[in-house]
């Protein structure tokens, strides 16, 4: 297989794959078992280590995901404000203030249903596969953000037009075939994050409206045999 | 629910049925590819000019003008068609242009077809009958650099004035000598000496009308500099290559620091906001006896 070859598969090819199966997927959950649409709470089991993990992991990777989202849709925007340096820091200490706590709240997920029973005995293989998928994917994230700056402005510039081309269905992978392999990895296991996305507790996020960003905390607990 | 589980519950009729919502859903934007179908002008100002000019002499590629009196017409149709699939199946013309072009392959062209290949050589053509074409290139100024040029330069690095076709800042992916705070991106390399290492002014400029790397080529075809922005800009990178390259190590850690930082105060944050949540039912009844107790 040539790299152009390969290059096409995986920048075009596979985001078209993990699309397709995200779209048919997700109805198909949604219309045959929609009450399957949870984030399947353990905090019932374990409630100490589940705040330390649990916060810093959601306002991270919420934040992350919306800064990813405002360079996708007003790219100006972002370019606007790096307009000055300091704007350019300042955003960019941020963004890696979060990730860090995208990834502390990650690894703190995994060690408390590894070092828990109770959490364990709850836990299936498809969470394992997908909190795996999601460490490696932040550690990509905050990687490039040390090793490659400063990212707010070249997605802006090279990664919105790749996803837009993409989602026109005129693909254009010239944008991304000579990025770093760390940014490269990036992009394929967010495709293959998205396509795994049905299968997997993340659809609580589809779930409207979703107050979980505002309501108190509650308890959840299970009736049903798992 | 498991994958597993999942796909246990599709029968034969539940394929069928996705496959169908599938076909509906491709319909739309299939649609709307074909309608989409490309104006050779300006396919040419996107994809091509950044690298060709028609009559304005060679930048990263070949000057255009009367390519077809120079090569056969089906020659340039497959080289069009396929330029990668023609240099590594060894064919001799397209060997030897790249060998004459520092070794920059041209790159197949998203979109490309056999209709729109012939239009692109119908333009050419008629392009280079011309006196002078619309694709002829922008035209640098040779006067002397000026102050101004320098801190326009400066200014235009930086971001502080943005780029008139809105590309993105040179700061965003490239460090120079005396950039500010943590310094340039590190996405491309440090440009301190470029000045010197493209050989001066002339090859400076010539490369910033078509920026040829695999990575800014996609972002600039369509986002040109004007000639004032490449005169700022070379006049800006002929005064820094005096300097030493900048070394970051530290401003790298400090960056890195920051974040971390910010993001422990972030925690101790929650931890407030949240300094009343559910603890426990036991272990809180205990420590409130004991307290008392030893009161």
């Amino acid at each position: 297989m040539t790299q152009h070859t390969f290059d096409q598969f995986l920048f075009v090819g596979l985001p078209y794959i993990c699309l397709v199966v995200f779209f048919l997927m997700t109805i198909y959950r949604y219309r045959t078992q929609s009450f399957s649409y949870s984030s399947l709470s353990s905090q019932f089991l374990e409630n100490k280590q589940h705040f330390w993990a649990v916060v810093p992991f959601h306002y991270g990777v919420l934040i992350i995901t919306a800064g990813h989202l405002v360079a996708l849709f007003i790219p100006r925007s972002i370019l606007a404000w790096n307009s000055h340096p300091l704007r350019l820091f300042i955003l960019e200490v941020s963004a890696l203030a979060f990730g860090f706590l995208t990834l502390l709240g990650m690894v703190g997920l995994i060690v408390r249903r590894l070092g828990n029973a109770k959490v364990r005995a709850v836990t299936v293989v498809s969470d394992w596969v997908l909190f795996g998928l999601l460490l490696v994917q932040v550690v990509l994230g905050v990687a490039i953000a040390v090793f490659h700056p400063w990212g707010s402005g070249w997605f802006s510039a090279s990664l919105s037009p790749y996803l837009w081309s993409i989602f026109l269905l005129r693909p254009d992978p010239s944008y991304v075939t000579a990025m770093p392999w760390l940014v490269k990895w990036h992009i394929i296991l967010a495709f293959v994050i998205v396509g795994y996305f049905p299968f997997t507790r993340l659809v609580h996020v589809l779930v409207i409206p979703n107050p979980y960003l505002w309501r108190k905390t509650q308890v959840v607990r299970w009736y049903g045999k798992r | 629910m498991s994958g597993r589980a999942l796909s246990g519950r599709l029968g034969t009729g539940g394929i069928g049925r996705l496959a169908a919502w599938g076909a509906l859903w491709m319909v739309p934007w299939l649609a709307a590819g074909r309608l989409w179908a490309q104006d050779p002008v300006e396919f040419f100002k996107k994809n091509c000019q950044s690298c060709h000019t028609i009559g304005g002499g060679d930048l990263t590629g070949p000057d255009l003008k009367d390519v077809t009196k120079r090569r056969e017409r089906d020659w340039i149709l497959r080289f069009l068609l396929d330029p990668k699939g023609m240099i590594d199946g060894g064919d001799a013309i397209a060997t030897d242009l790249m060998a004459r072009y520092k070794n920059v392959v041209m790159p197949n062209v998203p979109g490309m077809n056999r209709d729109l290949a012939e239009k692109l050589i119908d333009l050419i053509e008629k392009e280079s009958a011309l006196e002078k074409s619309q694709f002829a290139g922008v035209q640098i100024s040779t006067r002397p650099f000026t102050a101004a040029d320098r801190e326009l330069g400066r200014r235009l690095f930086y971001g502080l004035q943005r780029l008139e076709a809105r590309g993105p800042a040179c700061i965003t992916c490239h460090d120079v000598a005396g950039a500010p705070g943590f310094g340039g991106g590190h996405l491309g390399p440090d440009l301190t000496q470029v000045y010197a290492r493209l050989g001066g002014r002339k090859p400076l400029s010539a490369w910033l009308v078509s920026p040829s790397t695999a990575v800014m080529q996609p972002v600039f075809k369509d986002k040109p500099l004007t000639a004032d922005e490449i005169l700022a800009l070379a006049a800006f990178f002929e005064q820094r290559a005096g300097q030493t390259p900048p070394h970051r190590a530290g401003a790298r850690v400090a960056f890195l620091l920051l974040g971390l930082v910010l993001a422990i105060g972030l925690m101790f944050a929650f931890d407030t906001i949240w300094k009343f949540r559910f603890r426990g039912v036991r272990r809180p009844l205990i420590d409130k006896r004991r307290s008392t107790q030893a009161a």
